[in-house]
């Protein structure tokens, strides 16, 4: 029962990253209209979007699958995690308060791009086909500042008001780390009951082909967005 | 956690040939996801024409975007209407779907109405409800969510003559009032004059 309950919610994650009518991953509505009108620090409201933008961003979520696809001791879970936590933190930081304007489309399309690239280092890509090892925390660190540049552009959107900057920067970067650790939970739980079976294994490939797929799709969807805004 | 003596090799050290069919078909089925899909409904970029079939473009003008283009200016219209007692009247624009129109009436006294559309093609007599009341007056905005003739009906309930007065400004192209067994077209006056 719960082999097969795991196997169709993998395949329904699987079908989902890839069919989902792709959308961005900006804050809309109401949140958006809060955002702005907000005046002075807002610790818990800056927390909950943070963590809000975490849990529903696939994109980033994606990436982290990818990253803890092949780990299997909680020490390296710990360690790769800590690393793209050090990394979107500098960016997001730096990003927002420095004013560092970057492309929110090209961004968005290397953070796609990197969903891409560590599915295809998890099937070996790179030792087999391409007889290189690239460091694999190193990339993790980096492909960590880009979706934090990710992060800032998403906040940039909205003119911020500077009264309680810093707290609202950083509360939001707490509230990012809080929908992390949520979202990895929920990840570690489904990958480890998962590994325990030889399913695996067998849809282990398979797995990280529709991770790439994915990769793919948002790092085209974001490339044609650039495209078409620049007309 | 269950702790694993050390990592295997990823996905069971797959040939390099499998690797490289895996990343193609991942881009191909990319791709294909792309341009069916996604360009369509995101960006209203349809090579393949699939996004008019799914109609998949509609959502990239649609809700998308706060701005509507039209390719015309719109009109606007003033019209009365007296209502005897236990009479009604009926009076509708023609707008494309899509097509926005803002109005405002005020009625000399309690009348029944009952905005409806007629979409293009429709049995005779087939309407859509959109708002039902008896009030002296309403006021709004209506966005027609397909072709067709798009107004009121108005009914006057009381034993007194009641005026209607209309005032829009919208997109449509035709007015047209319906009495009894009779019918008739109104003019409407173009804002560029």
């Amino acid at each position: 029962m719960i082999r097969a309950a795991v196997r169709i919610l993998f395949a329904l994650v699987g079908t989902l990253a890839v069919c989902t009518p792709v959308i961005a991953h900006p804050m809309t509505g109401s949140n958006a209209t809060f955002v702005q009108s907000i005046q002075g620090p807002a610790v818990a409201p800056f927390m909950y979007l943070g963590a809000k933008h975490m849990v529903t961003g696939y994109d980033h979520l994606l990436f982290l699958v990818g990253v803890i696809f092949f780990l299997y001791r909680l020490k390296d879970v710990v360690l790769y995690v800590s690393l793209f936590t050090i990394g979107h933190s500098i960016t997001l930081l730096a990003g927002v308060l420095g004013g560092i304007q970057a492309n929110a489309y090209l961004v968005d399309a290397v953070i796609g791009a990197s969903v891409a690239y560590k599915a295809f280092e998890n099937l070996g890509g790179f030792e087999r086909v391409l007889h290189v090892r690239p460091n694999t925390k190193l990339a993790v660190l980096v492909f960590g500042l880009f979706h934090g540049f990710g992060l800032a552009t998403k906040l940039q959107e909205f003119t911020l008001s500077s009264n309680g900057l810093v707290t609202n920067i950083v509360s939001f970067n707490v509230g990012v780390e809080i929908g992390q650790m949520l979202a990895l939970t929920a990840v570690l739980i489904l990958l480890t009951s998962w590994r325990a079976r030889s399913s695996f294994m067998n849809y282990a490939f398979v797995t990280n082909t529709l991770l790439m797929t994915a990769g793919f799709v948002l790092a085209g969807y974001q490339l044609a967005g650039y495209v078409v805004a620049r007309g | 956690l269950r702790v694993a003596e050390s990592a295997p090799a990823p996905a069971g050290g797959a040939p390099p040939r499998k690797i490289l069919l895996a990343t193609a078909g991942a881009a191909v089925v990319a791709a294909i996801i792309l341009f069916i899909a996604v360009l369509p409904a995101e960006y209203g970029i349809d090579p393949l024409g699939t996004g008019r079939l799914l109609g998949l473009t509609d959502l990239a003008g649609g809700s998308g975007s706060a701005i509507k283009r039209q390719d015309t200016a719109y009109k606007t219209n003033t019209a009365t209407f007296e209502i005897g007692p236990y009479e009604f009247v009926e009076f509708k624009y023609r707008l494309e779907q899509g097509a926005s129109m803002i109005y405002s009436w005020t009625a000399t006294g309690p009348v029944i109405y009952d905005f409806h559309s007629e979409p293009d093609g429709a049995p005779a007599g087939y309407a859509e409800s959109f708002d039902k009341a008896q009030m002296p007056e309403a006021h709004g905005t209506y966005t027609a969510p397909f072709s067709g003739i798009h107004g009121w009906f108005w009914e006057n309930p009381g034993s007194k003559l009641v005026t209607i007065t209309l005032t829009t400004a919208g997109f449509y192209t035709t007015a047209q009032e319906f009495r009894d067994n009779d019918s008739s077209f109104h003019s409407l006056d173009d804002i560029r004059r």
